[in-house]
Protein backbone atom coordinates (compact mmCIF):
# COMPACT_ATOMS: atom_id res chain seq x y z
CA UNK A 1 0.00 0.00 0.00
CA UNK A 2 2.87 1.91 0.29
CA UNK A 3 2.81 3.40 -3.73
CA UNK A 4 -1.11 3.00 -3.67
CA UNK A 5 -1.85 5.45 -1.04
CA UNK A 6 0.97 7.92 -1.94
CA UNK A 7 -0.21 8.26 -5.68
CA UNK A 8 -3.46 9.02 -4.41
CA UNK A 9 -1.99 11.45 -1.80
CA UNK A 10 0.17 13.16 -5.12
CA UNK A 11 -3.29 13.02 -7.53
CA UNK A 12 -5.92 13.75 -4.88
CA UNK A 13 -8.31 15.51 -7.43
CA UNK A 14 -8.47 12.65 -9.61
CA UNK A 15 -8.93 10.05 -7.25
CA UNK A 16 -11.52 11.99 -5.33
CA UNK A 17 -13.55 12.64 -8.86
CA UNK A 18 -13.49 8.61 -9.24
CA UNK A 19 -14.50 7.99 -5.32
CA UNK A 20 -17.05 10.48 -6.18
CA UNK A 21 -18.81 7.87 -8.90
CA UNK A 22 -18.34 5.04 -7.03
CA UNK A 23 -20.42 6.77 -3.86
CA UNK A 24 -22.86 7.94 -6.16
CA UNK A 25 -23.32 3.91 -8.21
CA UNK A 26 -23.21 2.40 -4.63
CA UNK A 27 -25.97 5.31 -3.04
CA UNK A 28 -27.67 4.12 -6.17
CA UNK A 29 -27.27 0.87 -5.41
CA UNK A 30 -28.35 0.17 -2.13
CA UNK A 31 -31.28 2.48 -2.56
CA UNK A 32 -32.53 0.25 -5.18
CA UNK A 33 -31.98 -2.69 -3.62
CA UNK A 34 -33.39 -1.15 -0.15
CA UNK A 35 -36.59 -0.33 -2.32
CA UNK A 36 -36.82 -3.51 -3.66
CA UNK A 37 -36.21 -5.78 0.14
CA UNK A 38 -39.29 -3.28 0.72
CA UNK A 39 -41.29 -3.76 -2.24
CA UNK A 40 -40.70 -7.55 -1.51
CA UNK A 41 -41.80 -6.80 1.76
CA UNK A 42 -44.81 -5.48 1.43
CA UNK A 43 -45.98 -7.58 -1.35
CA UNK A 44 -45.25 -11.31 0.20
CA UNK A 45 -44.25 -10.70 3.96
CA UNK A 46 -47.41 -12.68 4.91
CA UNK A 47 -46.62 -15.72 2.66
CA UNK A 48 -42.46 -15.42 3.35
CA UNK A 49 -43.50 -15.99 7.31
CA UNK A 50 -45.65 -18.76 6.53
CA UNK A 51 -43.27 -21.91 7.81
CA UNK A 52 -45.15 -24.22 4.63
CA UNK A 53 -42.64 -25.25 1.98
CA UNK A 54 -45.77 -25.91 -0.66
CA UNK A 55 -48.89 -25.06 -1.49
CA UNK A 56 -51.73 -27.14 -3.18
CA UNK A 57 -53.72 -25.14 -5.29
CA UNK A 58 -57.10 -25.70 -7.55
CA UNK A 59 -56.08 -26.98 -10.93
CA UNK A 60 -55.66 -24.29 -13.39
CA UNK A 61 -55.58 -21.55 -10.80
CA UNK A 62 -52.22 -20.64 -12.18
CA UNK A 63 -50.30 -20.46 -8.99
CA UNK A 64 -52.66 -17.49 -7.70
CA UNK A 65 -54.35 -18.05 -4.26
CA UNK A 66 -56.85 -15.83 -5.12
CA UNK A 67 -57.79 -18.06 -8.06
CA UNK A 68 -57.67 -21.07 -6.41
CA UNK A 69 -60.76 -23.04 -4.30
CA UNK A 70 -60.10 -26.32 -2.63
CA UNK A 71 -62.41 -27.71 0.17
CA UNK A 72 -62.45 -30.49 2.81
CA UNK A 73 -62.41 -33.24 0.68
CA UNK A 74 -58.59 -32.43 -0.81
CA UNK A 75 -57.84 -31.21 2.73
CA UNK A 76 -58.69 -34.72 4.12
CA UNK A 77 -56.62 -36.21 1.17
CA UNK A 78 -53.78 -33.81 1.54
CA UNK A 79 -53.47 -34.92 5.11
CA UNK A 80 -53.52 -38.50 4.31
CA UNK A 81 -50.30 -37.98 2.04
CA UNK A 82 -48.37 -35.96 4.38
CA UNK A 83 -49.78 -36.22 7.73
CA UNK A 84 -52.50 -34.33 10.10
CA UNK A 85 -50.05 -31.38 10.99
CA UNK A 86 -48.44 -31.59 8.09
CA UNK A 87 -51.28 -30.31 6.31
CA UNK A 88 -53.61 -26.99 7.15
CA UNK A 89 -56.01 -24.91 5.52
CA UNK A 90 -55.48 -21.01 4.17
CA UNK A 91 -58.64 -18.82 3.45
CA UNK A 92 -56.91 -15.39 1.53
CA UNK A 93 -59.59 -12.45 0.00
CA UNK A 94 -58.14 -9.05 -0.66
CA UNK A 95 -60.89 -6.74 1.20
CA UNK A 96 -61.86 -3.57 1.96
CA UNK A 97 -61.78 -2.25 5.65
CA UNK A 98 -62.90 0.92 7.66
CA UNK A 99 -61.79 1.40 11.08
CA UNK A 100 -64.67 1.89 13.39
CA UNK A 101 -64.77 5.33 14.59
CA UNK A 102 -62.77 7.08 11.60
CA UNK A 103 -63.83 7.87 8.12
CA UNK A 104 -61.74 5.95 4.92
CA UNK A 105 -61.32 2.40 3.40
CA UNK A 106 -58.53 0.73 3.66
CA UNK A 107 -56.97 -2.30 1.97
CA UNK A 108 -56.67 -5.09 3.67
CA UNK A 109 -55.62 -9.00 3.08
CA UNK A 110 -57.84 -11.25 4.76
CA UNK A 111 -55.93 -14.85 6.33
CA UNK A 112 -57.96 -17.54 7.27
CA UNK A 113 -55.43 -19.63 9.14
CA UNK A 114 -55.86 -22.06 11.93
CA UNK A 115 -55.00 -20.09 15.54
CA UNK A 116 -53.28 -22.82 17.30
CA UNK A 117 -51.43 -24.20 14.08
CA UNK A 118 -47.89 -23.21 12.32
CA UNK A 119 -49.57 -20.66 10.03
CA UNK A 120 -50.59 -18.70 12.85
CA UNK A 121 -48.51 -15.62 13.23
CA UNK A 122 -46.34 -14.59 16.08
CA UNK A 123 -48.73 -11.82 18.19
CA UNK A 124 -46.30 -8.84 19.14
CA UNK A 125 -48.85 -6.20 21.14
CA UNK A 126 -52.17 -7.69 22.75
CA UNK A 127 -53.10 -11.18 22.40
CA UNK A 128 -53.51 -14.31 21.09
CA UNK A 129 -57.09 -15.52 19.48
CA UNK A 130 -58.34 -18.23 21.56
CA UNK A 131 -61.49 -20.92 20.59
CA UNK A 132 -64.22 -18.87 22.06
CA UNK A 133 -63.46 -15.58 20.79
CA UNK A 134 -65.69 -14.90 17.54
CA UNK A 135 -64.79 -12.64 14.99
CA UNK A 136 -61.81 -11.06 16.57
CA UNK A 137 -59.05 -10.71 14.48
CA UNK A 138 -54.99 -10.01 14.68
CA UNK A 139 -53.79 -7.16 12.25
CA UNK A 140 -50.87 -5.79 10.91
CA UNK A 141 -49.29 -3.10 12.88
CA UNK A 142 -49.66 -0.95 9.74
CA UNK A 143 -53.42 -0.17 10.29
CA UNK A 144 -52.57 1.11 13.57
CA UNK A 145 -51.37 4.00 11.51
CA UNK A 146 -55.02 4.20 10.04
CA UNK A 147 -56.33 4.61 13.97
CA UNK A 148 -56.88 0.87 14.61
CA UNK A 149 -55.78 0.07 17.91
CA UNK A 150 -56.27 -3.31 20.36
CA UNK A 151 -59.63 -4.17 21.44
CA UNK A 152 -60.89 -1.69 18.92
CA UNK A 153 -63.30 -2.74 16.10
CA UNK A 154 -62.32 -2.91 11.78
CA UNK A 155 -65.33 -3.48 9.61
CA UNK A 156 -65.19 -5.59 6.53
CA UNK A 157 -66.79 -3.13 3.86
CA UNK A 158 -68.18 -6.48 1.63
CA UNK A 159 -69.78 -8.20 4.43
CA UNK A 160 -70.30 -5.58 7.15
CA UNK A 161 -68.75 -8.07 9.48
CA UNK A 162 -67.45 -6.22 12.78
CA UNK A 163 -64.03 -8.21 13.60
CA UNK A 164 -62.31 -7.13 16.84
CA UNK A 165 -58.56 -6.23 17.08
CA UNK A 166 -57.48 -8.90 19.57
CA UNK A 167 -53.55 -7.96 18.89
CA UNK A 168 -51.31 -7.35 16.10
CA UNK A 169 -48.65 -8.51 14.22
CA UNK A 170 -45.67 -7.13 12.69
CA UNK A 171 -44.18 -7.29 9.21
CA UNK A 172 -47.39 -9.25 7.75
CA UNK A 173 -48.30 -8.01 4.41
CA UNK A 174 -49.62 -9.56 0.84
CA UNK A 175 -50.41 -7.53 -2.30
CA UNK A 176 -49.62 -4.65 -0.88
CA UNK A 177 -51.94 -4.65 1.65
CA UNK A 178 -51.62 -5.40 4.93
CA UNK A 179 -52.91 -8.76 6.40
CA UNK A 180 -55.74 -9.80 8.82
CA UNK A 181 -55.73 -12.76 10.04
CA UNK A 182 -58.59 -14.29 11.26
CA UNK A 183 -59.45 -17.82 12.33
CA UNK A 184 -61.09 -20.89 10.64
CA UNK A 185 -64.68 -20.68 12.25
CA UNK A 186 -65.01 -17.40 11.34
CA UNK A 187 -64.10 -17.69 8.03
CA UNK A 188 -66.19 -20.36 7.41
CA UNK A 189 -68.85 -17.72 9.07
CA UNK A 190 -68.02 -15.45 7.13
CA UNK A 191 -68.37 -17.42 3.75
CA UNK A 192 -71.43 -18.75 4.48
CA UNK A 193 -72.92 -14.98 4.83
CA UNK A 194 -71.34 -13.99 1.07
CA UNK A 195 -72.74 -17.58 0.08
CA UNK A 196 -76.24 -16.56 1.36
CA UNK A 197 -76.43 -13.59 -0.82
CA UNK A 198 -74.36 -15.61 -3.78
CA UNK A 199 -76.35 -18.47 -3.98
CA UNK A 200 -74.83 -21.72 -2.30
CA UNK A 201 -71.48 -23.22 -3.87
CA UNK A 202 -69.89 -26.38 -3.59
CA UNK A 203 -67.34 -27.33 -0.34
CA UNK A 204 -65.21 -25.11 -1.73
CA UNK A 205 -64.30 -23.30 1.95
CA UNK A 206 -60.46 -22.54 1.18
CA UNK A 207 -57.85 -20.90 -1.10
CA UNK A 208 -55.70 -23.45 -0.97
CA UNK A 209 -53.67 -26.17 1.64
CA UNK A 210 -50.15 -25.17 2.99
CA UNK A 211 -47.92 -28.21 3.59
CA UNK A 212 -44.39 -29.17 5.20
CA UNK A 213 -43.42 -32.11 3.04
CA UNK A 214 -40.51 -33.18 0.91
CA UNK A 215 -39.58 -36.28 -0.59
CA UNK A 216 -41.33 -39.21 -0.65
CA UNK A 217 -43.88 -37.10 0.87
CA UNK A 218 -44.39 -34.96 -1.51
CA UNK A 219 -44.95 -37.27 -3.90
CA UNK A 220 -47.90 -39.47 -1.94
CA UNK A 221 -49.24 -36.08 -2.09
CA UNK A 222 -49.03 -35.57 -5.93
CA UNK A 223 -50.56 -38.82 -6.14
CA UNK A 224 -53.16 -37.96 -3.72
CA UNK A 225 -54.22 -34.82 -6.03
CA UNK A 226 -53.28 -36.01 -9.56
CA UNK A 227 -55.52 -32.67 -10.66
CA UNK A 228 -54.41 -30.27 -8.17
CA UNK A 229 -51.40 -27.62 -8.85
CA UNK A 230 -49.00 -27.95 -5.81
CA UNK A 231 -46.43 -25.39 -5.92
CA UNK A 232 -43.44 -24.07 -4.01
CA UNK A 233 -43.78 -21.41 -1.69
CA UNK A 234 -41.37 -19.19 -4.16
CA UNK A 235 -43.88 -20.28 -6.91
CA UNK A 236 -46.61 -18.61 -4.66
CA UNK A 237 -44.78 -15.42 -3.97
CA UNK A 238 -43.73 -14.79 -7.34
CA UNK A 239 -47.37 -15.37 -8.32
CA UNK A 240 -48.38 -12.42 -6.70
CA UNK A 241 -49.82 -10.48 -9.06
CA UNK A 242 -46.88 -7.82 -9.73
CA UNK A 243 -44.25 -9.32 -8.00
CA UNK A 244 -42.42 -10.95 -10.15
CA UNK A 245 -42.71 -7.59 -12.57
CA UNK A 246 -41.94 -5.26 -9.84
CA UNK A 247 -38.86 -7.28 -8.49
CA UNK A 248 -37.73 -7.97 -11.44
CA UNK A 249 -37.49 -4.50 -13.31
CA UNK A 250 -35.47 -3.85 -9.92
CA UNK A 251 -33.22 -6.25 -10.20
CA UNK A 252 -31.88 -5.45 -13.77
CA UNK A 253 -31.71 -1.90 -12.30
CA UNK A 254 -29.43 -2.86 -9.28
CA UNK A 255 -27.46 -5.56 -11.33
CA UNK A 256 -26.79 -2.85 -14.40
CA UNK A 257 -25.74 -0.54 -11.86
CA UNK A 258 -23.43 -3.12 -10.45
CA UNK A 259 -21.66 -3.71 -13.90
CA UNK A 260 -22.10 0.18 -14.71
CA UNK A 261 -19.53 0.61 -11.86
CA UNK A 262 -17.30 -2.03 -12.30
CA UNK A 263 -16.51 -0.68 -15.87
CA UNK A 264 -15.91 2.78 -14.80
CA UNK A 265 -13.57 1.17 -12.26
CA UNK A 266 -11.99 -1.07 -15.10
CA UNK A 267 -11.71 1.91 -17.59
CA UNK A 268 -10.67 4.09 -15.39
CA UNK A 269 -7.84 2.53 -14.07
CA UNK A 270 -6.62 0.75 -16.91
CA UNK A 271 -6.14 4.03 -18.31
CA UNK A 272 -4.29 5.06 -15.57
CA UNK A 273 -2.20 1.93 -15.58
CA UNK A 274 -1.53 2.62 -19.39
CA UNK A 275 -0.42 6.13 -18.50
CA UNK A 276 1.87 4.26 -16.20
CA UNK A 277 3.72 1.91 -18.05
CA UNK A 278 7.19 3.49 -17.70
CA UNK A 279 6.48 3.89 -14.38
CA UNK A 280 5.85 0.20 -14.03
CA UNK A 281 8.83 -0.71 -16.21
CA UNK A 282 11.29 1.44 -13.97
CA UNK A 283 10.09 -0.41 -11.16
CA UNK A 284 10.47 -3.57 -12.45
CA UNK A 285 13.77 -3.11 -13.69
CA UNK A 286 14.73 -1.84 -10.04
CA UNK A 287 13.88 -5.12 -8.63
CA UNK A 288 9.99 -4.37 -7.82
CA UNK A 289 7.95 -8.23 -7.89
CA UNK A 290 4.90 -8.01 -10.17
CA UNK A 291 2.83 -9.24 -7.25
CA UNK A 292 4.02 -5.84 -5.42
CA UNK A 293 2.53 -3.89 -8.41
CA UNK A 294 -0.81 -5.78 -8.84
CA UNK A 295 -1.14 -5.62 -4.93
CA UNK A 296 -0.90 -2.16 -5.14
CA UNK A 297 -3.73 -1.51 -7.97
CA UNK A 298 -5.88 -3.37 -6.36
CA UNK A 299 -5.31 -1.88 -2.99
CA UNK A 300 -5.92 1.55 -4.57
CA UNK A 301 -9.07 -0.17 -6.20
CA UNK A 302 -10.72 -1.81 -3.03
CA UNK A 303 -9.50 1.49 -0.96
CA UNK A 304 -11.38 4.08 -3.37
CA UNK A 305 -14.56 1.15 -2.99
CA UNK A 306 -14.75 0.39 0.80
CA UNK A 307 -14.68 4.30 1.54
CA UNK A 308 -17.16 5.60 -1.10
CA UNK A 309 -19.31 2.27 -0.10
CA UNK A 310 -18.40 3.19 4.05
CA UNK A 311 -19.82 6.95 3.17
CA UNK A 312 -22.57 5.55 0.55
CA UNK A 313 -23.85 3.12 3.73
CA UNK A 314 -23.78 6.35 6.09
CA UNK A 315 -25.96 8.27 3.30
CA UNK A 316 -28.24 5.57 2.95
CA UNK A 317 -28.77 4.91 6.98
CA UNK A 318 -29.57 9.09 6.91
CA UNK A 319 -31.74 9.14 3.95
CA UNK A 320 -33.70 5.76 5.84
CA UNK A 321 -34.62 8.22 8.67
CA UNK A 322 -35.67 10.76 6.31
CA UNK A 323 -37.99 8.89 3.74
CA UNK A 324 -41.78 9.28 4.57
CA UNK A 325 -43.02 5.98 6.19
CA UNK A 326 -45.41 4.88 3.49
CA UNK A 327 -42.27 4.18 1.09
CA UNK A 328 -41.33 1.06 0.96
CA UNK A 329 -38.09 0.33 2.01
CA UNK A 330 -35.93 -1.73 3.86
CA UNK A 331 -32.46 -2.40 3.70
CA UNK A 332 -31.51 -4.97 7.16
CA UNK A 333 -27.74 -5.06 7.44
CA UNK A 334 -26.96 -8.44 5.85
CA UNK A 335 -28.47 -7.34 3.00
CA UNK A 336 -26.94 -4.15 2.92
CA UNK A 337 -23.57 -6.37 4.04
CA UNK A 338 -24.31 -8.48 1.47
CA UNK A 339 -24.83 -5.66 -1.80
CA UNK A 340 -21.70 -4.02 -0.66
CA UNK A 341 -19.93 -7.85 -0.66
CA UNK A 342 -20.81 -8.26 -3.71
CA UNK A 343 -20.20 -4.09 -5.30
CA UNK A 344 -16.51 -4.80 -3.38
CA UNK A 345 -16.25 -8.02 -5.22
CA UNK A 346 -17.14 -6.45 -8.70
CA UNK A 347 -14.67 -3.65 -8.52
CA UNK A 348 -12.26 -6.51 -7.58
CA UNK A 349 -12.99 -7.95 -10.78
CA UNK A 350 -12.74 -4.76 -12.84
CA UNK A 351 -9.21 -4.23 -11.35
CA UNK A 352 -8.63 -7.41 -12.85
CA UNK A 353 -7.77 -5.69 -16.32
CA UNK A 354 -5.28 -3.30 -15.12
CA UNK A 355 -3.30 -6.00 -12.92
CA UNK A 356 -3.10 -7.82 -16.26
CA UNK A 357 -1.58 -4.81 -17.77
CA UNK A 358 0.70 -4.53 -14.90
CA UNK A 359 2.01 -8.11 -15.80
CA UNK A 360 1.95 -7.50 -19.45
CA UNK A 361 4.90 -4.60 -18.94
CA UNK A 362 8.30 -5.19 -19.52
CA UNK A 363 11.08 -4.03 -17.58
CA UNK A 364 13.29 -3.89 -20.86
CA UNK A 365 11.48 -0.84 -21.72
CA UNK A 366 13.20 1.21 -18.80
CA UNK A 367 16.24 0.91 -21.13
CA UNK A 368 16.66 3.01 -23.57
CA UNK A 369 14.40 5.25 -22.77
CA UNK A 370 14.39 8.93 -23.29
CA UNK A 371 11.85 10.57 -20.72
CA UNK A 372 9.33 9.29 -18.15
CA UNK B 1 40.94 -8.73 -8.22
CA UNK B 2 38.69 -11.29 -7.21
CA UNK B 3 36.47 -13.14 -9.01
CA UNK B 4 34.30 -13.82 -5.92
CA UNK B 5 33.41 -10.01 -6.36
CA UNK B 6 32.66 -7.89 -8.94
CA UNK B 7 30.70 -8.49 -12.03
CA UNK B 8 31.85 -11.12 -14.84
CA UNK B 9 30.48 -12.16 -18.35
CA UNK B 10 31.88 -15.10 -20.03
CA UNK B 11 31.21 -15.63 -23.91
CA UNK B 12 27.96 -14.01 -23.90
CA UNK B 13 26.58 -14.08 -27.13
CA UNK B 14 22.90 -12.83 -28.13
CA UNK B 15 21.00 -12.77 -31.48
CA UNK B 16 17.77 -11.76 -32.50
CA UNK B 17 15.39 -13.19 -34.98
CA UNK B 18 14.43 -10.06 -37.41
CA UNK B 19 12.36 -11.50 -40.49
CA UNK B 20 14.50 -14.47 -41.27
CA UNK B 21 17.50 -13.54 -40.74
CA UNK B 22 19.22 -13.99 -37.38
CA UNK B 23 20.60 -10.84 -35.99
CA UNK B 24 23.78 -11.39 -34.02
CA UNK B 25 23.59 -8.33 -31.58
CA UNK B 26 26.66 -9.55 -29.05
CA UNK B 27 29.09 -12.36 -30.02
CA UNK B 28 31.13 -13.96 -27.54
CA UNK B 29 31.45 -10.33 -25.54
CA UNK B 30 33.43 -10.96 -21.69
CA UNK B 31 34.05 -8.48 -19.70
CA UNK B 32 35.38 -8.32 -16.11
CA UNK B 33 34.98 -5.27 -13.43
CA UNK B 34 36.53 -5.70 -10.01
CA UNK B 35 36.05 -4.07 -6.91
CA UNK B 36 36.06 -0.20 -6.98
CA UNK B 37 36.11 -0.01 -10.96
CA UNK B 38 34.40 1.89 -12.85
CA UNK B 39 33.97 1.06 -16.79
CA UNK B 40 32.71 3.17 -19.14
CA UNK B 41 31.16 1.52 -22.27
CA UNK B 42 30.77 3.83 -25.99
CA UNK B 43 29.65 2.91 -29.52
CA UNK B 44 27.65 3.98 -32.13
CA UNK B 45 23.55 3.37 -31.39
CA UNK B 46 22.57 -0.35 -32.69
CA UNK B 47 25.78 -1.49 -31.72
CA UNK B 48 24.10 -3.49 -28.59
CA UNK B 49 24.83 -1.43 -25.55
CA UNK B 50 21.07 -1.59 -24.62
CA UNK B 51 20.91 -5.31 -25.23
CA UNK B 52 24.29 -5.28 -23.19
CA UNK B 53 23.05 -3.27 -20.03
CA UNK B 54 19.92 -5.10 -20.56
CA UNK B 55 21.42 -8.82 -20.24
CA UNK B 56 24.00 -7.44 -17.33
CA UNK B 57 21.14 -5.83 -15.57
CA UNK B 58 19.30 -9.09 -15.47
CA UNK B 59 16.86 -7.64 -17.67
CA UNK B 60 17.43 -10.06 -20.83
CA UNK B 61 18.58 -13.62 -21.01
CA UNK B 62 21.43 -14.18 -23.35
CA UNK B 63 21.19 -16.61 -25.90
CA UNK B 64 24.63 -18.35 -24.74
CA UNK B 65 27.47 -17.33 -22.44
CA UNK B 66 27.13 -16.93 -18.77
CA UNK B 67 26.92 -13.32 -16.47
CA UNK B 68 28.12 -13.07 -12.76
CA UNK B 69 27.50 -10.85 -9.65
CA UNK B 70 30.03 -11.50 -6.93
CA UNK B 71 30.57 -15.00 -8.38
CA UNK B 72 26.56 -15.90 -8.44
CA UNK B 73 25.64 -16.43 -11.96
CA UNK B 74 21.97 -15.73 -13.22
CA UNK B 75 21.87 -19.23 -15.06
CA UNK B 76 18.27 -20.97 -13.90
CA UNK B 77 17.20 -18.31 -12.12
CA UNK B 78 13.18 -18.02 -12.69
CA UNK B 79 11.69 -14.57 -12.87
CA UNK B 80 11.14 -13.93 -9.12
CA UNK B 81 14.98 -14.34 -8.18
CA UNK B 82 16.00 -12.56 -11.07
CA UNK B 83 13.88 -8.93 -9.29
CA UNK B 84 14.96 -10.00 -6.36
CA UNK B 85 18.23 -10.34 -7.50
CA UNK B 86 17.72 -6.50 -9.39
CA UNK B 87 16.67 -5.37 -5.62
CA UNK B 88 19.13 -6.52 -3.89
CA UNK B 89 22.48 -6.40 -6.17
CA UNK B 90 21.62 -4.24 -8.84
CA UNK B 91 21.89 -0.63 -8.60
CA UNK B 92 20.49 1.21 -12.10
CA UNK B 93 20.98 4.70 -12.95
CA UNK B 94 18.61 5.34 -16.15
CA UNK B 95 18.85 8.10 -19.32
CA UNK B 96 16.65 10.85 -17.74
CA UNK B 97 16.23 9.71 -14.05
CA UNK B 98 13.04 8.44 -14.31
CA UNK B 99 11.79 8.54 -10.80
CA UNK B 100 8.22 7.79 -9.69
CA UNK B 101 6.26 11.78 -9.91
CA UNK B 102 4.26 11.05 -6.98
CA UNK B 103 6.97 10.33 -4.21
CA UNK B 104 9.10 12.73 -2.20
CA UNK B 105 12.95 12.08 -2.75
CA UNK B 106 13.23 10.87 0.93
CA UNK B 107 10.14 8.06 -0.18
CA UNK B 108 11.93 7.41 -3.41
CA UNK B 109 14.55 6.07 -1.31
CA UNK B 110 12.48 4.11 0.88
CA UNK B 111 10.71 2.11 -1.10
CA UNK B 112 13.68 0.46 -2.82
CA UNK B 113 14.34 -0.32 1.10
CA UNK B 114 10.99 -1.47 2.14
CA UNK B 115 10.86 -3.73 -0.84
CA UNK B 116 13.79 -5.64 0.13
CA UNK B 117 12.67 -5.73 4.02
CA UNK B 118 15.61 -3.33 5.10
CA UNK B 119 14.18 -1.85 8.83
CA UNK B 120 12.53 1.14 8.81
CA UNK B 121 15.00 2.77 11.28
CA UNK B 122 18.05 1.47 9.17
CA UNK B 123 16.38 2.35 6.04
CA UNK B 124 15.70 5.74 7.49
CA UNK B 125 19.17 6.49 8.75
CA UNK B 126 20.93 5.15 5.51
CA UNK B 127 18.31 7.23 3.22
CA UNK B 128 19.59 10.50 5.17
CA UNK B 129 23.48 9.72 4.86
CA UNK B 130 22.83 9.03 0.90
CA UNK B 131 21.07 12.56 0.34
CA UNK B 132 23.74 14.00 2.63
CA UNK B 133 26.50 12.49 0.86
CA UNK B 134 24.73 13.33 -2.61
CA UNK B 135 23.95 16.93 -1.21
CA UNK B 136 20.28 16.25 -1.20
CA UNK B 137 19.41 16.99 2.05
CA UNK B 138 17.69 20.25 1.33
CA UNK B 139 15.29 18.61 -1.44
CA UNK B 140 14.31 15.65 0.81
CA UNK B 141 10.17 16.15 0.70
CA UNK B 142 10.13 17.44 -2.65
CA UNK B 143 8.36 15.58 -5.33
CA UNK B 144 10.31 15.43 -8.48
CA UNK B 145 8.68 17.49 -10.10
CA UNK B 146 10.23 20.80 -8.41
CA UNK B 147 14.16 19.12 -8.75
CA UNK B 148 16.52 20.33 -11.61
CA UNK B 149 17.21 17.72 -14.03
CA UNK B 150 20.88 17.42 -12.42
CA UNK B 151 19.05 16.63 -9.00
CA UNK B 152 16.62 14.44 -10.57
CA UNK B 153 19.45 12.08 -11.75
CA UNK B 154 21.49 12.16 -7.86
CA UNK B 155 17.99 11.40 -6.37
CA UNK B 156 18.07 8.10 -9.19
CA UNK B 157 22.31 7.67 -7.45
CA UNK B 158 21.07 7.54 -4.17
CA UNK B 159 18.23 5.78 -5.16
CA UNK B 160 20.19 2.93 -7.01
CA UNK B 161 23.07 2.89 -4.17
CA UNK B 162 20.07 2.58 -1.51
CA UNK B 163 20.06 -1.56 -1.17
CA UNK B 164 23.93 -1.68 -1.15
CA UNK B 165 24.47 -3.41 -4.74
CA UNK B 166 27.85 -5.54 -6.11
CA UNK B 167 26.98 -3.04 -9.00
CA UNK B 168 25.87 -0.02 -10.62
CA UNK B 169 24.51 -0.04 -14.15
CA UNK B 170 24.32 3.55 -15.86
CA UNK B 171 22.41 4.15 -19.02
CA UNK B 172 23.44 7.28 -19.80
CA UNK B 173 23.11 9.03 -17.54
CA UNK B 174 24.57 12.51 -18.78
CA UNK B 175 22.16 12.33 -21.78
CA UNK B 176 19.91 15.13 -20.16
CA UNK B 177 22.37 17.06 -18.30
CA UNK B 178 24.97 20.04 -19.03
CA UNK B 179 28.25 19.73 -19.26
CA UNK B 180 29.02 20.62 -15.87
CA UNK B 181 26.19 18.78 -14.09
CA UNK B 182 27.02 15.92 -16.25
CA UNK B 183 30.74 16.15 -14.72
CA UNK B 184 29.30 16.48 -10.97
CA UNK B 185 26.83 13.15 -11.47
CA UNK B 186 29.45 10.98 -12.77
CA UNK B 187 32.41 11.94 -10.53
CA UNK B 188 29.57 11.28 -7.60
CA UNK B 189 29.32 7.87 -9.40
CA UNK B 190 32.89 6.99 -9.89
CA UNK B 191 33.70 8.36 -6.06
CA UNK B 192 31.11 5.87 -3.90
CA UNK B 193 31.78 3.36 -6.86
CA UNK B 194 35.84 4.12 -4.91
CA UNK B 195 34.34 4.71 -1.47
CA UNK B 196 32.22 1.58 -1.43
CA UNK B 197 34.55 -1.00 -3.24
CA UNK B 198 31.61 -1.59 -5.57
CA UNK B 199 31.68 -2.27 -9.24
CA UNK B 200 29.81 0.18 -11.77
CA UNK B 201 29.12 -0.18 -15.64
CA UNK B 202 28.99 3.33 -17.37
CA UNK B 203 27.00 3.22 -20.77
CA UNK B 204 27.72 7.08 -22.63
CA UNK B 205 28.10 9.02 -25.46
CA UNK B 206 29.01 12.15 -23.60
CA UNK B 207 33.43 11.80 -23.67
CA UNK B 208 33.42 14.82 -21.40
CA UNK B 209 33.32 12.64 -17.95
CA UNK B 210 35.42 9.23 -19.76
CA UNK B 211 38.25 10.98 -16.78
CA UNK B 212 36.39 9.56 -14.15
CA UNK B 213 36.39 6.31 -16.17
CA UNK B 214 39.09 3.53 -14.97
CA UNK B 215 38.74 1.99 -18.43
CA UNK B 216 37.07 3.04 -21.94
CA UNK B 217 34.95 0.31 -23.73
CA UNK B 218 34.00 -0.05 -27.18
CA UNK B 219 30.99 -1.68 -28.13
CA UNK B 220 32.32 -3.42 -31.96
CA UNK B 221 31.16 -5.70 -33.75
CA UNK B 222 29.10 -7.39 -31.12
CA UNK B 223 32.30 -7.70 -28.41
CA UNK B 224 34.10 -4.71 -25.90
CA UNK B 225 37.58 -4.03 -27.16
CA UNK B 226 39.35 -1.32 -25.39
CA UNK B 227 40.09 2.04 -27.06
Amino acid sequence: MFLALREIRHAKARYALIALIMLLVSFLVLFVTGLARGLAYDNAASIQNMAATHFVLQEQSEHRLARSAVGNKELAAAREAVGDAQATPLGMRMSAVMVEGSSGKLDAALLAVDMNGWLSPSVAAGRTITGGAVMTILADRKLAESGAQVGGVIVDVATGIRLTIAGFVDDESFSHAPAVFISLDDWSAMQARTELAAGPSADASYNAIAVQASGDRLEALREALPEAEIITKADAVSAIPGYKEEQGSLLMMIVFLFVISAFVLAVFFYVITLQKAGQFGILKAIGTRTSYLAGSVIGQVLLLSTGSLAASSLLILLAQTALPASLPFRLETDTLLLTCALFLGMSAAGSLLSVAQVARTNALDAIGRAAG
Amino acid sequence: MSMRSGFAMRGVTHSFADGGTVLQVLDDLSLEVGAGELVAVMGPSGSGKSTFLSIGGALLAPTGGEVLIDGESFAGKSPLELADLRLNKIGFVFQSANLIPYLYVREQLMLVAKLAGMEKGQARRRASALLEQLGLSHRANAYPSKLSGGERQRVAIARAWMNDPAVLFADEPTASLDASRGRDVVGMIAERTKAERKSAVMVTHDDRVLSFCDRVLYMKDGRLVPI
